[in-house]
C-alpha cells in the first residue's frame, strides 16, 4: 500500500511511456499492437496495483495536439491576437488566411482540427461575405468558430453548419480578450485526447483527470530553477516521436500583447524522429543549409534509409537545427525569437537519452554560426530524469 | 462617424493626442485612438476592423514626411480603402518651411486635407465641411 502523498506518474507519449514513483523512474517504447492500457498494465502491472486509484496521474501527448486555420482581416489585430491565443492553448497553427485575399490562398490537405474566423469590432458589419463560404466549402475541418464583430454573428451562422460562436476576442478598444476562445481551445484539446479510446480505457487505473503532457511541462516552467541551473531568458525544446515542442519565456518575442501566462509554446508538428520521421527528413532536405551540416557531422544523405543509433542521433540533430532555423529571424515564421538572447537551452524527452551533451552542444553552435553568424552560445541543460515533467506532475 | 487617430512613428508627444480624442468625442465622432508611437500598418489595420470613415494621423517632431512617402504603396495592399479620408496635422516638417509647399506635398502623398501647425479646431472645423461637402 503506499502512503499518503506518494504519487505514481505516468507520461503516455506517441513512442514511449514513462512511469515515475516517488523512488525510480522507467521508460519502455511502446508496443504498437497493444492498446495503451494493456501495454502499460502488462509491463508495469506490479507498480501500478501497488499505488492507489486516486494517486495515480496521467498526462498524454500521444495525439501531438490540434490543429488550427485562422481567418482574420489584419496582422496587427484580428491575426495577431487569434494566433496568440492559439499558440497559449497549445494549438498548432497550420495556415493563417488575410481574408481580404482569401481567394489566393491554396487550401491546406490536411484535416484542420479548428478553424477560427476573427475579425471586426462588434460594430463593424460589413466584413464577410460569399468568399469565405466558397472557401469554407473546399475546406476540410472538424471544428469552425467565430469570434469576431457581434453584428456578423447571425448571417455567418446562417452558412456556415455547426458555427460555434464566442465573445469577440477584440474590444471597442481594439484591445485582445482572450479567455472566451482560450478556454474553448483548451477543452477541445482535452476532449481529443480524452475521446481517444486508448485514453479513455486508462481511466481504469486512475480518479484523477487526465491532462495533455505541454500543458503539465508549461506548468513547470516557472519553477524549473528550483531543480536546474537556468539562466533567464530560456527556451526549452522537446523532440517526441510525433512533435517537436519549444517552450519559451514572452521576453524572448518582439510582440507587445500583453497575456497572463509568463511562457508559451510552440509545436511543429511534423518534425518528431518516429512517427513524423519522414516529414523531418522532407523539411531536412528542403533547408539549404543540411548538407553542409550533414558534412560537419561526418555522414552522408545515406543515413536517412539507415535504422541505427546513428541515424537517430542524426535526426535528432537534424530537429534541432531545424527548429531553430525555423524559430530565428532567418524564417519569417508565426513567432520569431530573439535567439540571440537565450542564455539557456533545455532540452528533455527521449533526446537527453540519445545525444550527450557536447553533440548537442556541437549542434547549437553550428546553428549560430552558419544561420546568425555569431559565436552566441548558451548554455545547454539536459533534464535526463524527467524532473521537469515530474515537478508539473506533482504540482498539478 | 468613425475616426483611428494616432501619433505616427517613434514621436511621443501625447498632449495633442489626447486634445484631439477629447475635441473629436465632443464633435460626436466615435474614436479609436492608437495613442503615441503608431506604425503606419497599424493605423490602416485599424481602420479596416473598426470601418473607419475617417483616419487622422498627427505627428509632432518631425518624421511625418518620412513616413508620409509610404502612405500610397501600403495602402494598395488594402482593398477596401477606397473611400477613407486621410487628415494629417501637427509640426509636418523638420524646421520651417510655408503651407503653401507643405500642403501640396502632402496631398500627394495621398492625404485629403493637411494641417501644418493649424490649430486643432480650425483643422476639426474643416473636416467637418469637407464631410458635407463631399455627402452633398
Ligand atoms: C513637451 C515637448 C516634448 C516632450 C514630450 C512629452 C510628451 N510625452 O508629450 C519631450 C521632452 C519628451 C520631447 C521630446 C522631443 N521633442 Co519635443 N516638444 C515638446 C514641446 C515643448 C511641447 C509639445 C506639446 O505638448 N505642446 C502642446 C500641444 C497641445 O501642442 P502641439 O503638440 O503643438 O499640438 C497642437 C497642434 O500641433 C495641433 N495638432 C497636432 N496634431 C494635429 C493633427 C491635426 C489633424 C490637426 C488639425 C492639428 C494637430 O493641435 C494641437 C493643439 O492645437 C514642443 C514645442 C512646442 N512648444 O510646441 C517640442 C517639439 C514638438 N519637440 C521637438 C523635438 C525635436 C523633440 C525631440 C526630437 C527632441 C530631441 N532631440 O530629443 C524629442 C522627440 C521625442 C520623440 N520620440 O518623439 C520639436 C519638433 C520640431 C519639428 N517637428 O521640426 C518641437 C516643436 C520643439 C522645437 N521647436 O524644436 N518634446
Amino acid at each position: 500500500m503506499s502512503k499518503m502523498n506518494d504519487k505514481l506518474l505516468i507520461d503516455v507519449g506517441s513512442t514511449y511511456f514513462k512511469v515515475s514513483t516517488p523512488t525510480s523512474i522507467e521508460q519502455h517504447l511502446r508496443d504498437f499492437n497493444k492498446d495503451i492500457f494493456d501495454d502499460l498494465t502488462y509491463r508495469c502491472a506490479n507498480t501500478i496495483n501497488s499505488f492507489e486509484k486516486d494517486d495515480i496521474y496521467i498526462c498524454s501527448s500521444a495525439n501531438g495536439g490540434l490543429s488550427t486555420l485562422i481567418i482574420g482581416l489584419t496582422n496587427s489585430f484580428s491575426l495577431k491576437y487569434a494566433k496568440n491565443i492559439a499558440f497559449n492553448s497549445g494549438i498548432n497553427i497550420i495556415e493563417t488566411v488575410m481574408y481580404q485575399n482569401i481567394e489566393e490562398y491554396s487550401i491546406p490537405s490536411d484535416v484542420i482540427d479548428v478553424v477560427i474566423i476573427v475579425g471586426g469590432i462588434n460594430s463593424n458589419d460589413n466584413i464577410f461575405g460569399a468568399d469565405l463560404y466558397s472557401y469554407l466549402d473546399k475546406l476540410n475541418y472538424s471544428n469552425v468558430v467565430f469570434v469576431g464583430s457581434e453584428s456578423h454573428s447571425s448571417a455567418l451562422k446562417d452558412n456556415i453548419e455547426n458555427l460555434v460562436i464566442l465573445p469577440n476576442i477584440i474590444d471597442n478598444k481594439l484591445h485582445i480578450v482572450e479567455e472566451n476562445l482560450k478556454v474553448y481551445l483548451t477543452n477541445l484539446y482535452q476532449e481529443d485526447i480524452e475521446g481517444k479510446e486508448d485514453i479513455k480505457h486508462l481511466y481504469d487505473i486512475t480518479s484523477n483527470q487526465i491532462y495533455s503532457t505541454p500543458y503539465i511541462v508549461n506548468k513547470t516552467l516557472p519553477m524549473i530553477h528550483t531543480k536546474f541551473a537556468v539562466v533567464n531568458p530560456f527556451i526549452l525544446i522537446d523532440i517526441g516521436g510525433a512533435t517537436t515542442d519549444i517552450h519559451y519565456s514572452k521576453d524572448l518575442v518582439d510582440d507587445n500583447i500583453v497575456t497572463e501566462n509568463e511562457y508559451d509554446r510552440l509545436v511543429f508538428k511534423k518534425l518528431g524522429v518516429y512517427k513524423s520521421k519522414e516529414s523531418l527528413i522532407f523539411a531536412a532536405q528542403n533547408n539549404e543549409f543540411v548538407y553542409e551540416l550533414l558534412t560537419h557531422l561526418k555522414v552522408t544523405e545515406n543515413i536517412f534509409e539507415e535504422q541505427s543509433e546513428k541515424a537517430t542521433k542524426t535526426l535528432m540533430q537534424l530537429a534541432i537545427f531545424l527548429v531553430l532555423t525555423k524559430m530565428s529571424h532567418y524564417k519569417q515564421a508565426y513567432i520569431n525569437l530573439k535567439l540571440l538572447s537565450i542564455n539557456s537551452i533545455v532540452l528533455t524527452g527521449g533526446i537527453t537519452k540519445v545525444l550527450t551533451s557536447s553533440e548537442i552542444e556541437d549542434i547549437i553552435s553550428f546553428f549560430y554560426k552558419k544561420i546568425l553568424n555569431s559565436e552566441h552560445n548558451p548554455v545547454t541543460v539536459l533534464d535526463s530524469n524527467y524532473d521537469i515533467w515530474t515537478l508539473g506532475a506533482e504540482a498539478e | 462617424m468613425k475616426v483611428v487617430t494616432g501619433v505616427v512613428g517613434n514621436d511621443i508627444h501625447v498632449v495633442a493626442n489626447r486634445l484631439i480624442e477629447l475635441s473629436l468625442n465632443a464633435r460626436g465622432f466615435e474614436v479609436f485612438n492608437l495613442g503615441v508611437n503608431t506604425y503606419l500598418e497599424e493605423f490602416f489595420d485599424a481602420v479596416v476592423e473598426t470601418g473607419a470613415d475617417i483616419l487622422l494621423i498627427s505627428s509632432l517632431n518631425g518624421e511625418a514626411e518620412g513616413w508620409s512617402r509610404e502612405i500610397k504603396l501600403l495602402k494598395s495592399k488594402y482593398k477596401n480603402l477606397d473611400n477613407l479620408v486621410m487628415m494629417i496635422g501637427g509640426n509636418l516638417v523638420v524646421g520651417s518651411a510655408d503651407a503653401d509647399t507643405i500642403v501640396p506635398k502632402y496631398k500627394n502623398y495621398g492625404f485629403d486635407l493637411v494641417f501644418h501647425q493649424v490649430d486643432l479646431n480650425t483643422g476639426l472645423d474643416t473636416l467637418e465641411e469637407f464631410l458635407k461637402e463631399r455627402d452633398k
